[in-house]
């Protein structure tokens, strides 16, 4: 719907309406169609479990409980993040990580934490990246160890109550956490 | 390449004009021990890491980090700033033994 909105303002040139009354119309409606959307979702969440079908299964207690006090028993959705990382880490060392989002971040929308959960880590709960609507956007780079091949995943939180996810199937050759 | 513990380096574009979306790369030099390793004479390295980063634009907490050692020696992070005023972008490494370390550079814009 997003892309439909865009359509439109490439067609606001043309048409008679004064432009800038044309694009405060659009923007207005495209605020309306995002939070109908989100209503929608958070109804069919609900009666979902915390992770969809396709999402890496949990494999222990302790990361159980990890997404369970990061996501607060709200639904864990797949979309609205990417989560940048090799397939093959060469040196479990030093192993980089790109998260970025496509969510707002203005003063009543943003995105409030990112966290990066690395399954099979002895700290699993890897990092948190509390954010505020000054940053202007949601993106994190940095570098983390792990110690074998897992799945990594990059959950975000928004100031609105949404989770969102994405994960990562890393295969790791040299341990890098002793 | 020897570098103190905590001496930390940011680094902003050299050009920037009011409202940019500017990326922010930083680094701070740290051992970031896991608490997992020996060293040569089997005695455990106890674990020491930078645990927390709090980031501040013009004295306003604009975000905060909790790391664990899980994150690679020698910790980088980049992330986005709206440079939407003049005024120095700090950051200051805390590690689990208490010590803090600070950094700051100035967000200027560009005179057009």
């Amino acid at each position: 719907m997003v892309g439909t909105t865009r359509d439109f303002t490439c067609v606001a040139y043309l048409l008679p309406v004064p432009r800038r009354s044309f694009l405060r119309a659009c923007a207005a409606s495209a605020v309306g169609l995002l939070a109908s959307g989100t209503i929608v979702e958070r109804l069919l969440g609900a009666s979902t479990p915390a992770l969809g079908p396709e999402d890496p299964e949990v494999p222990n207690e302790e990361v159980a409980r990890i997404l369970d006090r990061i996501s607060g028993a709200r639904p864990i959705r797949r979309g609205h993040v990417s989560l940048d990382m090799p397939v093959v880490a060469e040196d479990g060392r030093v192993v980089p990580v790109m998260i970025e989002t496509d969510l707002p971040m203005t003063a009543t929308h943003y995105v409030k934490a990112v966290h990066l959960v690395v399954d099979h880590n002895p700290d699993a709960h890897l990092a948190a990246f509390h954010l505020t609507p000054a940053l202007g956007a949601a993106s994190i780079s940095t570098r983390i160890k792990m110690k074998r091949t897992t799945w990594v995943r990059a959950i975000v939180e928004t100031s609105t109550g949404e989770v969102w996810a994405d994960y990562s199937r890393v295969r790791v050759s040299l341990n890098g956490c002793g | 390449m020897t570098t103190a513990i905590g001496e930390a380096r940011i680094k902003v574009p050299d050009q920037i004009t009011r409202g940019d979306l500017i990326t922010v790369n930083s680094i701070v030099s740290h051992p970031m021990d896991t608490g997992f390793f020996r060293n040569a004479d089997g005695v455990p390295i106890p674990a020491y890491f930078i645990k927390q980063v709090v980031v501040t634009y013009g004295g306003d907490e604009v975000a905060r980090f909790e790391w664990t050692s899980g994150i690679s020696r020698d910790p980088v992070v980049s992330f986005t700033l709206r440079a939407d005023k003049e005024a120095p972008l700090t950051m200051t490494w805390t590690d689990n033994q208490g010590a803090t370390f600070k950094h700051s550079v100035n967000i200027g814009f560009a005179s057009a």
